[in-house]
């Protein structure tokens, strides 16, 4: 990393305000040695990409959250939602939304190939970024870890535009899990997100000789500043109808998962209801 | 409750010898059946009684072998083989090395099942088995795909093929049979990889990377060797972590070294040319994923098993002035 833990330290102190740098001096870890968690995640970062981001989140985008106290403020969880904008900056306003409402780090869970990006991959690792295998998903639930998955993956970021607040493919990892380690899952809409950066065209061929899946061409060359609804849903809790044997069966596991779509899809259905205007 | 004999390959190394003594101050152990590679008069520099049993064997020899579990170690009621002697040189390659790394421990395993006094064997192998990839658990679980390249260099295809050695063979006779995984031991003599990167006063790392390692203690290995010795039982594959888990960059710090993040491919023909200049033993091709991407030993299973927790930091050369 560029900047050491001393040096973020710093710079979250001299940004953040006195009651989120006391905040964040008593953030959690499980300290597998030097202050660092088994996945690189470390309290100093965590600060620093407060102090960094927060402006995006209450200045920028001005998020409005709905529904909060849904967020389980401790135990394990699963926050599922919607994906889109090109970029995903919708995971960064919930991983934001979350600590600033909850006093919790959600850890999300990324595609394969972030953890492979250069400097992105080790900076989100330090902010609590995991990859998305089953190996670390099971070892963050065991240790009663919040995480954030998006279902839609990058085909939900990567949608054209006139597909907005349309659910793509939902993969049903995030329900067998749920299942399987008894966690429960969190139903969460993004409006605005979608209209933050109109995707024109892509380009597959370059996108992957550069390591990603696709390299997007954006109709604006940077987020319009688009008002973001973060809205929560009721835990959804798949313990009560399933047991972790049954997270073996795939007729369960996608209907479980058909259950929490359903469930994103109203909330959204509400929220664009509810919506004044794109930037309102 | 008496463990009888102790047999310890690989007595003359660092962690062996370290055993060895351990061993020694427990009153439960008889004897101590200390075997390497070097004459007599070179092993075992400290002070023992006749409770230690030294002898100079060459185990890439079966015949050698058999005489050993055969001979001395029956006579003395060897009841644990503590297996820890594998090349620890990269560049030691070709069937010599293989028979040592693979054959002794295939060798060691049938003659054990069926002699008369030896009821488990230890195997010590590595962490270094297992694949890193971007796209597998960062936190490393028993069941984790192992590193099965056709290109990877003989110092893990040999460790590969003796961990599997080892484990085919549990379950299937009256022998006792663990492994233990263990985190790379950042101290010299142990063919730590690191520790030879870290010998040169600046270290190359790719840039844009960070990965989080984690290192065991001399200390910590040494204790969960004693713990798996005494197990008696128990077997099946462990992971040993250690206490240190950490980012390249810190560890370099922490040993005192400068960091220079260079674009990856210049590393390879850099570390190349380091090797055959100056003989050293790191190779960065070996080492090229996990300076990508992080590895970390999960030690739940050796907790339930063991009762093993890492607890004895490397003592880092830079903190004292930290």
């Amino acid at each position: 990393m560029p900047i050491s833990p001393e040096l973020a330290q710093r710079i979250a102190k001299r940004f953040l305000s006195p009651a989120d740098q006391a905040w964040a001096e008593g953030i959690p870890i499980r300290d597998a040695g030097h202050g660092y968690d088994s996945f690189g995640m470390h309290p100093a970062f965590v600060a620093t990409g407060l102090a960094a981001f927060k402006g995006f989140h209450s200045h920028y985008f001005r998020v409005k959250s709905y529904g909060t106290e849904n967020i389980p403020a401790t135990g394990r969880g699963i926050l599922t939602g919607n994906h889109s904008g090109t970029i995903p900056i919708d995971g960064m306003m919930l991983w934001l939304d979350v600590l600033i409402n909850a006093q919790r780090i959600p850890r999300p869970i990324a595609d394969h190939f972030v953890p492979a990006l250069p400097y992105i991959g080790v900076l989100f690792s330090r902010c609590g970024m995991v990859g998305g295998s089953r190996g670390n998903v099971r070892a963050l639930l065991n240790a009663e870890e919040l995480l954030m998955i998006f279902p839609e993956g990058v085909p939900g970021i990567g949608k054209p535009y006139k597909d907005r607040y349309q659910l793509q493919d939902w993969r049903v990892g995030h329900a067998e899990l749920a299942i399987r380690h008894q966690a429960p899952v969190i139903p969460v809409a993004f409006i605005g997100a979608e209209e933050q950066m109109p995707q024109i065209a892509r380009l597959d061929g370059l996108g992957k000789r550069l390591g990603l899946p696709y390299l997007p061409i954006p109709a604006t060359p940077f987020p319009l500043p688009v008002r973001y609804h973060i809205h929560y849903g009721k835990p959804i809790d798949l313990a009560e109808d399933y047991s972790p044997e049954q997270a073996d069966d795939p007729a369960v596991v996608r209907e479980a998962a058909l259950r929490v779509k359903a469930a994103v899809q109203e909330l959204i259905r509400q929220g664009l209801q509810k919506r004044k205007g794109v930037f309102r | 409750m008496s463990l009888g004999g102790v047999l310890v390959t690989g007595a003359t190394t660092p962690i062996g010898e370290r055993l060895c003594r351990s061993l020694l101050a427990d009153k439960s152990v008889d004897h101590v059946l200390a075997v390497g590679h070097h004459p007599p008069e070179r092993a075992m520099p400290f002070a023992h009684g006749e409770r230690l049993v030294y002898r100079q064997v060459d185990l890439s020899r079966s015949r050698a072998v058999h005489e050993l579990l055969f001979g001395v170690a029956r006579d003395l009621g060897v009841q644990v083989v503590m297996h820890l002697s594998m090349h620890r040189s990269l560049s030691a390659k070709g069937s010599r090395v293989h028979a040592l790394n693979v054959e002794a421990v295939r060798s060691l395993i049938a003659l054990s099942e069926r002699h008369p006094t030896i009821r488990r064997l230890v195997f010590k192998s590595y962490a270094a088995v297992y694949q890193v990839q971007h796209n597998l658990p960062a936190l490393i679980t028993e069941d984790h795909p192992l590193n099965m390249a056709g290109g990877a260099p003989q110092w893990i295809r040999d460790r590969v093929e003796a961990d599997l050695t080892a484990c085919t063979r549990m379950g299937l006779a009256d022998l006792d049979i663990m492994v233990l995984r263990c985190a790379e031991v950042l101290a010299p003599g142990t063919g730590s990889q690191l520790f030879d990167y870290l010998s040169t006063s600046v270290c190359f790392r790719p840039a844009g990377y960070d990965p989080i390692l984690n290192l065991l203690s001399l200390s910590d290995v040494v204790h969960a060797l004693e713990l798996a010795c005494k197990a008696a039982g128990t077997q099946g594959v462990v992971n040993i972590p250690g206490a240190d888990s950490l980012p390249l960059s810190e560890c370099i710090r922490h040993w005192g070294r400068k960091g220079v993040p260079l674009p990856d491919i210049l590393l390879s023909p850099l570390y190349r040319m380091r090797r055959r200049l100056r003989g050293a033993e790191f190779s960065y091709g070996m080492n090229r994923r996990r300076f990508h991407y992080a590895a970390v030993p999960d030690g739940t299973r050796a907790a339930e098993l063991l009762g093993f927790h890492p607890e004895n930091p490397i003592d880092w050369p830079t903190d004292s002035h930290l």
